[in-house]
């Protein structure tokens, strides 16, 4: 029995073209059993069309596939499921109404027992589904709603419904998680991590991840992907971000360091609050942004973070304290008037909140800021079609078309006409973003960072919301960590203090 | 910033915009298709007819087609803009039966000051419908079929039921009607006009661009600072003063309004023909200027229907398949697979 255990996957020469674009290109790939694999690469790599096609959503133009030793070729995601591959998917597709054991019935239908003539059988779907919770070791009620759950119990829940699959006998099932992590904070990663660990017990992993510390901490191997073809292939031990890094892209860029700014003994703060609550999500804080500095906001997704900078960007109506923008208190605080005096607002959800996804990028630029378009009461489409040209090339944003609806984009350069938007203002006094980074690659990643400090550096206040801790450094004159919706510390880190992660997490939780 | 350099000196502009536009022509074919299909499919139903009928495609048809399009169109072109926002205004075909029994009251002691009256009066009664909306949240649908009930029995209350003629200058309105211009009576220019108005509002005004956003993406909209209130209280206001610019065109044809004559059931061919002209139920995506051949389509297929021998039983039956017909040619499907 020993050599004879087949692969759980095996990939030989497979391509699969979109039109004259070949998104995988001769891709051969082996997973032994119990081993978690890294997948990453830039957005545009072919990572998902690779998942797709071992998903059963695309199927591959040339090469062949095996699962356990049997040659797949799927017709539908169900086919795949059936083999015994399982997916969590980029975004979560719960049903947020039903109990976890529900979400978890949906996955596999077919079972038998699950109901009877049609009719559900609750105690079996209850049963089946406290089953798979305790093979993956969360403990979860199968009766909760998932609507009431934290995003990482989701999460636990999605990879609840991925090992459903039924393999068959002696087969180990395949689980591949599609950038599981890129909204988790911090602590809710390490609880993820913990998760990937105990499911090599019984299955193989494929994980996808933008970021390079996660994968060389979680995976046994490392697998990138650039241009549709696979770069490099190793194992995780020994190998450096710098070396995966050069694999991803054509060029290693040169890090961008930035003196960090000090507080200007005399400036007023373009942004200040005191004493700010709304209840239940934060109460009693206190900060000041001055012009040309980067303050971070830190800490878990319940810490309130995300509810203070809506309320910074009158999206939202604080119950008590002040705020005060230009040194100037505000009163009856509302989006229009924060706009007005300056203020921007990149949302987290960018495509429910941040943009226009049936408008081009053309109306979407010119959405806020549009006195160069205007010829008196009318908006004049050469000139509105100019600023955005003149934005486009600047971003390089990719198609460099601004007449093409911003929806048909990648997330990247959404977020790039998203960012064009605000700071098309002639007066951009603070510039809040909530998640800037989320989704983007390494590239993207870099352009919007450099834009950031572009507007800093032109004497714009900028709060922050970072995705990671390194994010927070990286960029940040301040460091405020919230937890339970209370500023819990203050890092300045202009006065050149050296500050490890290790202890910002432990301020967060 | 080299990582940037290197990948453009990869791929030259050109080069770049030619490989992100190529997957994206046949969706562009689509979308170009929807913005000539409505008066594609008015031009070919005239055709057809015009082959067993010569007569319709002669002065005689192209003036009766206008006429009956006329009050169809105005309600249309309004139901259009507040299709665009996401809502629907099902009380803009009783605003214009209000409007029209109001004129006949007005006009004979008034003159042209009735006239401006109940032009203002029936775009408060809009802007109205719209505050009430923008601030309580309840669903448009709901809504305006609560005011289309109220209106409705305004409309009876004052009118006592009766038919209400226009005993005194009565030409001041019915010359909208008996005036024509290229054999189209003047009511169904000033349709064309407001809908050319409407066009250049949606495409060139500030207020027009944050109708369509609101109507694609309202959260977006809001978090871009736009009024969204404001802009809801506006579209409803303009749904009122077309539907009263409508009843201006009833009384202008039957010289005469009742709650229950000419023009009294404009709703639902006002829907069809928004929709025929290629706008959007779901919101974000209407052309005032294909609302007209939308009209005019919804006001030829009864007439065409005659023309080409049904039976009077089969009237509405082919009425009824005509249009869905027509809807699944001229809808755009850009948007994805979600219609509401």
């Amino acid at each position: 029995m020993t050599s004879a255990i087949p692969p759980v996957l095996k990939l030989t020469n497979v391509s699969r073209s979109f039109g004259k674009v070949k998104a995988v290109n001769n891709v051969s790939l082996t997973i032994a059993r119990g081993e978690v694999i890294g997948l990453t690469g830039e957005n545009g790599a072919g990572k998902s069309t690779l998942l797709k096609i071992l998903a059963g959503i695309e199927r591959p133009d040339e090469g062949t596939m095996e699962i356990n030793g049997k040659p797949a070729n799927f017709r539908s995601p169900n086919d795949a499921f059936r083999a015994g591959v399982g997916v969590v998917h980029q975004e979560q597709s719960l049903f947020t109404n039903l109990s976890v054991a529900e979400n978890i019935a949906l996955q596999n239908q077919d079972r038998s027992g699950l109901s009877r003539f049609g009719i559900r059988n609750w105690g079996e779907i209850n049963r089946n589904a406290s089953a798979v919770l305790d093979k993956i070791g969360v403990k979860l009620s199968p009766r909760a709603r998932v609507g009431d759950l934290s995003f990482v119990d989701r999460q636990m829940v999605e990879i609840a419904r991925a090992v459903c699959v039924e393999p068959g006998k002696d087969a180990t099932p395949l689980i591949i998680l599609d950038e599981p992590t890129a909204v988790l904070e911090q602590a809710e990663v390490e609880v993820l991590e913990r998760e990937i660990r105990k499911l090599r017990r019984f299955a193989s992993v494929i994980f996808v991840s933008h970021r390079l510390d996660e994968v060389l901490r979680i995976c046994d191997r490392v697998v990138v992907m650039r241009h549709g073809s696979l770069t490099s292939d190793r194992s995780t031990e020994g190998v450096t971000k710098q070396d995966l890094f050069k694999a991803m892209v054509d060029d290693a860029p040169v890090a961008v360091t930035r003196a960090r700014a000090a507080t200007p003994a005399q400036s007023t703060p373009a942004i200040e609050a005191r004493g700010l609550t709304v209840n239940g999500k934060f109460r009693d804080i206190s900060f000041a942004v001055h012009p040309g500095r980067i303050t971070a906001l830190v800490g878990t997704n319940g810490s309130g973070r995300g509810a203070l900078m809506r309320t910074l960007f009158g999206a939202g109506k604080p119950d008590a304290g002040t705020l005060l923008v230009n040194g100037q208190e505000v009163s009856n605080w509302s989006i229009r008037k924060a706009v007005a005096a300056g203020l921007a607002y990149v949302p987290a959800e960018r495509k429910v909140e941040g943009m226009i996804g049936g408008y081009s990028g053309t109306r979407n630029i010119a959405m806020v800021h549009r006195q160069t378009a205007m010829v008196g009461p009318l908006l004049h489409p050469g000139r509105m079609a100019r600023t955005a040209q003149t934005w486009f090339d600047r971003l390089d944003v990719n198609p460099n078309d601004i007449t093409q609806p911003l929806d048909q984009f990648s997330g990247g350069n959404q977020q790039k006409v998203v960012l064009a938007k605000w700071l098309n203002s002639p007066d951009l006094r603070v510039l809040m973003l909530d998640h800037p980074l989320r989704g983007l690659d390494v590239g993207v990643s870099q352009a919007v960072n450099a834009q950031i400090r572009e507007a800093c550096k032109n004497g714009t206040a900028v709060v922050l919301i970072p995705d990671t801790i390194e994010e927070a450094l990286d960029m940040a004159d301040e460091i405020l960590v919230l937890r339970d919706g209370q500023i819990s510390a203050r890092h300045d880190l202009s006065s050149g203090s050296d500050l490890a992660i290790k202890e910002i997490v432990a301020e967060m939780i | 910033m080299t990582y940037e350099l290197a990948n453009s000196s990869d791929f030259p502009a050109e080069k770049r915009r030619a490989k992100g536009i190529a997957p994206m022509k046949a969706f562009r074919q689509f979308a170009a298709w929807h913005t000539i299909a409505p008066p594609l499919v008015f031009f070919a139903m005239l055709l057809v007819v015009g082959i067993f009928n010569p007569n319709y495609l002669g002065p005689f048809g192209i003036s009766i087609v206008a006429a009956t399009a006329a009050p169809i169109l105005l309600v249309a072109v309004g139901q259009a803009m507040v299709l665009n926002i996401g809502s629907i205004d099902l009380s803009n075909a009783a605003i214009s039966m209000l409007g029209a029994i109001l004129l006949a009251l007005w006009v004979p002691q008034l003159g042209v000051a009735g006239i401006l009256g109940v032009l203002v009066l029936m775009t408060l009664v809009g802007a109205l419908n719209g505050f009430v909306l923008a601030h309580t949240q309840v669903p448009s649908f709901a809504l305006t079929l609560g005011t289309l009930g109220i209106l409705q029995t305004a409309a009876l209350v004052i009118s006592d039921s009766q038919t209400i003629y226009l005993t005194q200058n009565r030409e001041l309105v019915t010359a909208f009607y008996n005036t024509s211009l290229a054999f189209v009576p003047l009511t169904f220019w000033i349709g064309v006009l407001v809908a050319v108005a409407y066009w250049v509002l949606l495409r060139f005004t500030v207020v027009g661009q944050n109708m369509t956003a609101v109507g694609k993406n309202e959260s977006g909209a809001i978090l871009s600072a736009v009024p969204h209130r404001r802009i809801k209280t506006i579209t409803f206001a303009v749904s009122g003063f077309t539907g009263a610019v409508a009843g201006l065109c009833i009384v202008a044809q039957g010289g005469s309004a009742s709650a229950s004559g000419l023009g009294s059931n404009l709703l639902l061919p006002g829907i069809a023909a928004a929709l025929v002209g290629g706008t959007s139920i779901s919101g974000g995506l209407t052309n005032p200027l294909n609302v007209i051949f939308g009209a005019l389509t919804v006001a030829f297929v009864p007439i065409a229907i005659q023309a080409l021998g049904f039976s009077a039983q089969a009237q509405s039956l082919v009425y009824g398949i005509f249009i869905i017909l027509v809807v699944a040619l001229t809808t755009t499907r850009t948007r994805g697979l979600v219609i509401k």
